[in-house]
């Protein structure tokens, strides 16, 4: 026999302070440990959805980043001539020769950050499908104008349309603002990569990204190219490349888990506390309970449940407050730096389902722990002392 | 004091509910504690003020993947300020694997001078000459010593990205710096260049050692003048300035780590207001009894907020404790860790130590004072007739 469920609902808005900080505690850690979430979510998706199936990304051989990459000039013929590379209909590969380089940029809000210049060729956009031009026009070769993407924009000091990024002896004029979809380019700026390797002097590009064919014309052209004695290099899809930079995310995740966990013990200890003073109060009543016949086994469940609706309360609270912030606070981009390539890399916090889901699981976990024992104590009240005692 | 025994009997009343409050006062203390200790690293004080150091830095204009002409270094040296003048390159490259615990900082350098400018590093074991003379040696950061076990004469392979080769080196001396973590590894620049000509005339960042303070300023504007025209303009900033830009590049790090230790606070704050809260509501009638026995209401405020204060202090002084004896084991636990590099600039820092106990208090006072005002407050005979 059940004891009903009112009995526990209304036994929480008895005590209407103590469930009320006891649910506001439980809250703020769970809203504290979906933000973090959120963060990383946000960081990895950048990752996640950068990169087109179809593209395989150059790289020399051993180079963890296009950063630390670097291809010659004279390399280019052999790689584009290789088998399972895509033509656009007059027949020419498709395919951009690109050239990465780190500025130091100053923030809108102060400090420095990195920020990714990459040269691309004529190609380099239609690889890229999710690119698109916002504002403006699309840069001209050899005029040292570059086109910004619209995250970067707004976080960076002379970075809107028509300003001058200036480095010395080097400055490149605005031309146009685009748009990526919450991609990889949305954390660069793009300009013409004949001009940039003049520009700095270098004698090899950073990267080649080639459009396959499909499924067999990537297997075709990934063999060639590391069968080729001429070529040390190495050839990757480029959402395995971008995948791999997920682990940015990582610290994050881990200090979010971490710092979730311990918090969440306390919360756990904290519900305890309160759930022991709800048992110990009624004593008295819980005797009643069983002479009426109700079992160690329903007192036990009842107190559980109490415990479970609590943390489910501070749960549920949290999830507000989780997207409370992510929506009103957080809402803008933000930037941290990817040290696969030490620059930049802009996101968006990210509130999915998942994540709420994991926040009402972790705090019916509270709930669980902190009620098992209070539970325990009342299940096996002893009828006569208890009935016997007096207040 | 004399109803200090009486506050004691009360906070140990109920004892699982004590240790309960304890509990979840220590947690949160701690992550508090790591969290600020995190801050604290990031804010170390600037070597070249505190020692008199006077270490500026100069890099390419457009950042530090962009490498300058080998000359500079000469040109600076001729400056007038300039004590010595030393070149760092960033190796980059993988040891064993690309996992965060084998990652450190992999420097090629020019020994000789290297020693004249960092002259606040001292050799701990191993020596300096050694490392000159060998040409494939390579001088290690004790920290790094003591996390991979390595000992002088160890070899050390690192496989390179940036250069596309793979160098083998021979450990030969041991550095210690002061305040700041010693967790790099030099070798010498002439190796790279044997290996890889092309390498040969690029450096990556020239680190200059001033005469002095005024000498710093006046010579940091000096060099990025002389080449603001040329092909590789430079920027030339304090260490501070260059180590602080690292921090900067981590974005709002700083921000979201302070917001959580101020949500944190407020979780204990409502654990601990929470006990207050029942163990007041359980004693009404004792309360209107103290009352009738002739304690002034300012006395039931005191009784009241001493216990939280205690309570409060026991939660404060274990959890402080726990985090000073417990951070070597925890330091070296989270070496694994995706966030290996910043447990390793964690230390118990004093300012820290201050905060969790300032923390401790603030929690005592406030826990306690809505209770302890409503206890005494609450008129006596109201008191004698509640039913708890």
């Amino acid at each position: 026999m059940a004891i009903p469920l009112k009995y526990n609902i209304r036994n929480l808005f008895v005590r209407k302070v103590t469930t009320g900080l006891t649910v506001l505690g439980i809250g703020l850690v769970v809203a504290v440990f979906l933000s973090v979430m959120s963060l990383s979510e946000g960081l990895t998706r950048v990752f996640k959805v950068s990169g087109s199936p179809k593209n395989i990304l150059v790289l020399r051989r051993n180079s963890q980043s296009e950063v630390d990459s670097g291809i010659y000039r004279e390399q280019i013929p052999l790689i584009v001539t290789l088998p399972g590379i895509d033509r656009d209909i007059d027949g020419n590969p498709l395919f951009s020769t690109e050239l990465v380089v780190i500025l130091n940029m100053e923030k809108n809000e102060g400090g420095t950050s990195n920020v990714t210049l990459r040269g691309i060729s004529e190609k380099g956009p239609h690889l890229r499908p999710q690119f698109k031009l916002a504002e403006g026009r699309m840069f001209k070769p050899g005029l040292s104008e570059v086109i910004v993407s619209r995250s970067i924009s707004k976080r960076f000091k002379n970075c809107s349309l028509d300003d001058i990024i200036r480095f010395g002896s080097y400055q490149w004029k605005v031309v146009g603002i685009f748009d990526a979809d919450g991609t990889a380019p949305d954390s660069e700026i793009w300009t013409d990569v004949e001009g940039a390797m003049s520009d700095f002097r270098r004698v090899s590009y950073s990267s080649v990204l080639v459009r396959t064919t499909d499924k067999l014309g990537q297997d075709q052209f990934v063999t060639a190219l590391s069968n080729d004695p001429r070529l040390a290099l190495q050839a990757k899809s480029e959402r395995s490349y971008y995948e791999k930079q997920t682990s940015t995310a990582d610290p994050i995740k881990f200090f979010g888990i971490f710092v979730g966990l311990i918090m969440a013990i306390g919360a756990c200890f904290g519900a305890m506390n309160t759930m022991y003073a709800a048992v110990s109060a009624r004593t008295k009543e819980i005797a009643t309970l069983r002479v009426l016949g109700f079992s160690h086994m329903s007192i036990l469940t009842s107190f559980i449940i109490e415990s479970l609706l609590l943390a489910l309360l501070g749960g549920v609270l949290g999830c507000f407050l989780g997207l409370l912030t992510v929506k009103l606070a957080l809402s803008g981009v933000t930037g941290t730096t990817n040290f696969n390539t030490f620059s930049e890399v802009v996101f968006a916090f990210r509130l999915t389902p998942n994540i709420l889901l994991t926040g009402i699981v972790f705090s019916l976990l509270i709930g669980l722990f902190g009620g098992i024992l209070p539970a325990t104590q009342a299940a096996f009240t002893k009828i006569i002392l208890a009935l016997r005692q007096v207040e | 004091m004399k109803f200090f025994p009486l506050i004691f009997k009360n906070v140990f009343r109920k004892k699982t509910r004590t240790v309960l409050t304890i509990g979840s006062i220590i947690l949160p203390l701690l992550v508090i504690c790591l969290m600020g200790s995190f801050l604290s690293a990031l804010n170390m004080p600037d070597p070249a003020q505190t020692r008199g150091m006077f270490r500026i830095v100069t890099r390419h204009k457009v950042g530090l993947a962009s490498p300058l002409p080998v000359s500079y270094a000469e040109k600076i040296r001729q400056l007038d300020g300039a004590i010595a003048v030393t070149k760092f390159n960033w190796f980059g490259g993988k040891y064993i694997d690309d996992s965060a615990r084998n990652f450190f900082a992999r420097f090629a350098v020019d020994p000789e001078t290297l020693v004249l400018v960092f002259d606040d590093a001292t050799i701990t074991s191993g020596s300096a000459n050694d490392w000159f003379n060998d040409r494939a040696g390579s001088l290690v950061g004790e920290d790094l010593i003591k996390k991979f076990g390595w000992n002088i004469g160890d070899q050390v392979v690192l496989i390179g990205d940036i250069y596309p080769t793979t160098i083998q080196l021979t450990i030969r001396a041991v550095y210690k710096l002061q305040n700041e973590p010693s967790d790099a590894l030099f070798f010498n620049r002439k190796y790279l260049e044997e290996v890889l000509p092309s390498f040969q005339g690029n450096v990556g960042t020239i680190w200059i050692k001033c005469r002095d303070g005024a000498a710093a300023t006046k010579l940091a504007d000096e060099i990025d003048q002389m080449f603001e025209n040329s092909p590789y303009p430079t920027k030339t900033e304090s260490e501070k300035a260059f180590q602080m830009g690292f921090v900067s590049m981590l974005g709002n790090v700083k921000l979201l780590v302070t917001s959580l230790t101020i949500i944190i606070v407020l979780v204990i704050l409502l654990i601990a207001a929470n006990t207050m809260a029942l163990s007041a509501r359980e004693r009404v009638r004792e309360i209107a009894v103290l009352r009738t026995l002739g304690f002034s209401s300012w006395k039931i405020l005191t009784l009241i907020l001493g216990e939280s204060l205690i309570l409060a202090l026991i939660g404060g002084i274990i959890g402080l404790g726990a985090f000073i004896i417990g951070l070597k084991p925890l330091k070296a636990s989270l070496m694994n860790t995706p966030i290996s590099g910043f447990a390793s600039a964690i230390k118990p820092f004093p300012e820290v130590l201050l905060l969790g106990l300032i923390i401790t208090l603030l929690v005592g006072l406030l826990s306690g004072l809505a209770p302890a005002i409503r206890a005494s407050q609450r008129p006596i005979t109201e008191g004698l007739r509640h039913v708890g």
